[in-house]
C-alpha cells in the first residue's frame, strides 16, 4: 500500500520547456512535488505554461531540460505510450470520440490494454455509476452528441479513470461548462476523488475553481515562472508577491472564507445570543462562512444562527466570528 | 402464344417483324428494347458495371494510400494534389488518344483513364476527412496512450468516413458517366450502343443505353449512401 502510494508521487525537477522557434521559455524551471493522493491545481494567466506543464508529464510535449519523475522513475525512461496508459487524461470539451458510444469511450484504454470484453464492459458500468450517470443502461449506448456538456464531462472523467491509473492529468476539464453545471460536476468530481484518491494535476484558469478543488495550488506567471506553491489558506492569507495578490483579487479575504463552513467554527454562543434589531438568518451547518456573511449582510443582521441536524437553531455566530474564524479565547 | 391461337387462323411467326414504333423511329420502343435486352443491353450493362467497379477499386486503393502518406508527410499534399488535379483536367478523349499507342485498344487503356479521373476526388475525400478530425479528439487519443496506428484506425479513419464515402459517391457517378466514352476504345459498356446509334440514328438504342447509365449511377450512389449510413451510425444519432 505504501509502495503503491509512493509510486504515484509526481516530482517536477527544474522542468523547462522552450518551444522550437521561441526564445522565451513556456515553462521555466518548475520544481514542485505532487504527493501521492494529492490534488494540485495549476493556475495562472494564459501564457503561464500551465497546460505545457501538464502535457510534459504524459510526454505530449517533450522536456527541454530538467526532469519529471513519477514515483522514482524519470518519465523519459518510460516509453511514451506505456507511460500514457498509466496516466488518466481528461481535457476541456471532454475530447470524447464522437463515433463511439459512451461505454466504448470509457473502455478504450482497457481495450487497447487487451482486457477481455466482459471485463471492459463491467468496468465501464462501474464507472458510470461512480460518476452518477445512472441508471447505467440508459446512458451506456448513447453517442456523445446525445449528451449534455456536463454529462460528456462526466464520461470524460470516467474514461480517464478506466484503467485505474495511479495518476490523473486534467486540463481545464470543466472550462466549457455553464456555472451551475460546473458547480455540480466539480462537487461530483471531489466526491469521486475522495473515493479513488488519485494523484491529480488539475489545470484551470479559474482561481475560484482552484481554491475549491486543490489541496495545494501552484500559481504560474507569464514566462512560465512559479509565483507561489501553497495551500489555498496560505495563498489567500499570505500571498508571496503583488502578482499573486492581484491574481487572487481584492476578494481574496472572502475567498478564504469560502474554504470554511459554519461547522468549522467552534465555541459558538448559544442560539438565543443574538443582538441588534434584525433577526439573524438561520443557516445549515454546511453553509460556507462566505455565504453566511453574505446572507447576514442581505438581512442587515449582526450575525447568523446555525441549524442543527434536527433543523432547529443550535448556535449563533456574530459577524466578528465570521470574519475572524477563531474564537476570542483561542486567539 | 401462337400455340393457343384459335384454329383456322394462320400462324404468323414474328421473326424479322418490326413494330410501327421501330419503323417510325419513335422516341422509345419498349418492345424492341425488351427484345434486344438479352443480346445488347444486359451484356453492355454488365461490362459497364465491371469497368466502373474496377476503376473505383483501383482508384481508391491508390488514392487512399496517397492520402495516408500525405497525412503523415504534409509536404507531399501539394504535389499529390497537383498531379491528381492535372489528370482530372485532361479531356477524356484526348487521354484515350494518348494512351492507345501505348496500351492499345484495350480494357487496360480504358481503366488507366478512368482511374486517372477518380484520383483527385478520392484523394481529397480521404485527406480532408482525416484533416477534419478535431484536434482535441486526437490529443485525447494520444494522451491516453493509443499508438499512432491505433489513433489512425480506431479514431481518425472512422471519423473521416463520411468524407471518404462522399468522395466515393461523386467518383462513382463520374466514372459511370465517363465510362460511356470508353466505347471509342473498346466495344463494351453502355457507350457502345450509344456510339452505334449516333452513326445510324435510332432513338431507342441510345435512349435505352443512356437511361441505363443514369439508372446505374443512381443505383451505385444509393448503395454507397446506404453503406455510409451503416458505417457511421453516430452521425444520425439524435438526442
Amino acid at each position: 500500500m505504501t509502495d503503491a502510494k509512493n509510486t504515484s508521487t509526481i516530482v517536477f525537477d527544474r522542468a523547462t520547456k522552450i518551444y522550437p522557434g521561441s526564445d522565451a521559455p513556456a515553462l521555466d524551471g518548475l520544481s514542485i512535488e505532487v504527493r501521492a493522493g494529492e490534488l494540485v491545481c495549476l493556475v495562472g494567466p494564459s501564457g503561464g505554461g500551465k497546460t505545457t506543464a501538464l502535457q510534459l508529464v504524459n510526454r505530449l510535449v517533450d522536456l527541454t531540460s530538467g526532469d519529471i519523475r513519477i514515483g522514482d522513475r524519470s518519465i523519459t525512461d518510460i516509453p511514451a505510450i506505456e507511460l500514457r496508459r498509466t496516466i488518466g487524461y481528461a481535457i476541456q470539451q471532454s475530447g470524447l470520440f464522437p463515433h463511439m458510444t459512451v461505454i466504448d469511450n470509457i473502455g478504450i484504454v482497457p481495450s487497447v490494454l487487451g482486457w477481455e470484453k466482459t471485463r471492459v464492459r463491467d468496468r465501464a458500468h462501474e464507472l458510470l455509476e461512480l460518476v452518477g450517470l445512472t441508471p447505467v443502461p440508459e446512458w451506456a449506448d448513447r453517442y456523445p452528441s446525445q449528451l449534455s456538456g456536463g454529462q460528456q464531462q462526466r464520461v470524460g472523467i470516467a474514461r480517464a479513470l478506466a484503467a485505474d491509473p495511479p495518476v490523473m492529468l486534467m486540463d481545464e476539464p470543466f472550462g466549457a461548462l455553464d456555472p451551475i453545471t460546473r458547480t455540480t460536476v466539480q462537487d461530483e468530481f471531489l466526491h469521486v476523488q475522495r473515493t479513488v484518491g488519485k494523484t491529480t494535476l488539475f489545470v484551470t484558469h479559474d482561481i475560484d475553481e482552484a481554491i475549491k478543488m486543490g489541496d495545494r495550488i501552484a500559481i504560474l506567471k507569464p514566462g512560465g515562472l512559479l509565483a507561489q506553491f501553497d495551500t489555498p489558506e496560505k495563498l489567500l492569507t499570505e500571498p508571496a508577491d503583488d502578482f499573486v495578490a492581484e491574481f487572487l483579487g481584492q476578494e481574496r479575504g472572502l475567498k478564504r472564507l469560502s474554504l470554511y463552513t459554519l461547522s468549522d467554527l467552534d465555541d459558538l454562543a448559544s442560539a438565543d445570543a443574538t443582538t441588534g434589531r434584525a433577526p439573524w438568518p438561520a443557516l445549515p451547518a454546511d453553509t460556507t462562512v462566505r455565504n453566511a456573511l453574505s446572507l447576514a449582510a442581505a438581512h442587515g443582521a449582526e450575525g447568523v444562527r446555525v441549524l442543527g441536524e434536527d433543523g432547529s437553531p443550535i448556535a449563533a455566530a456574530p459577524l466578528s466570528r465570521l470574519v475572524h474564524l477563531q474564537s476570542e479565547e483561542s486567539v | 402464344m401462337s400455340g393457343f391461337a384459335p384454329s383456322g387462323d394462320p400462324i404468323i411467326p414474328d421473326y424479322g417483324e418490326v413494330s410501327d414504333c421501330v419503323t417510325n423511329n419513335d422516341f422509345f420502343c419498349t418492345d424492341w428494347f425488351v427484345q434486344q435486352w438479352p443480346s445488347v443491353f444486359w451484356p453492355a450493362l454488365l461490362d459497364h458495371i465491371l469497368m466502373t467497379v474496377i476503376a473505383i477499386v483501383v482508384g481508391f486503393a491508390i488514392a487512399f494510400t496517397a492520402a495516408l502518406v500525405a497525412h503523415r508527410r504534409k509536404w507531399l499534399t501539394a504535389p499529390f494534389s497537383m498531379v491528381t488535379t492535372f489528370l482530372y483536367t485532361l479531356p477524356p478523349l484526348a487521354l484515350f488518344q494518348l494512351l492507345v499507342p501505348i496500351t492499345g485498344l484495350s480494357l487496360l487503356t480504358v481503366e488507366i483513364a478512368l482511374v486517372a479521373f477518380t484520383l483527385v476526388l478520392l484523394f481529397r475525400g480521404v485527406l480532408s476527412g482525416l484533416l477534419a478530425v478535431p484536434d482535441d479528439v486526437k490529443r485525447a487519443a494520444r494522451g491516453m496512450g493509443l499508438s499512432s496506428q491505433q489513433v489512425l484506425w480506431r479514431v481518425e479513419m472512422p471519423l473521416a468516413m463520411p468524407s471518404i464515402i462522399s468522395g466515393l459517391r461523386i467518383a462513382t457517378v463520374l466514372t459511370v458517366s465517363i465510362a460511356t466514352i470508353a466505347a471509342f476504345v473498346v466495344d463494351a459498356g453502355l457507350g457502345a450502343p450509344i456510339l452505334k446509334a449516333i452513326s445510324s440514328p435510332f432513338n431507342t438504342q441510345f435512349i435505352g443505353a443512356g437511361a441505363l447509365a443514369v439508372l446505374l449511377a443512381f443505383l451505385l450512389d444509393g448503395i454507397l449512401a446506404l453503406t455510409g449510413r451503416a458505417l457511421t451510425p453516430w452521425t444520425k444519432a439524435s438526442r
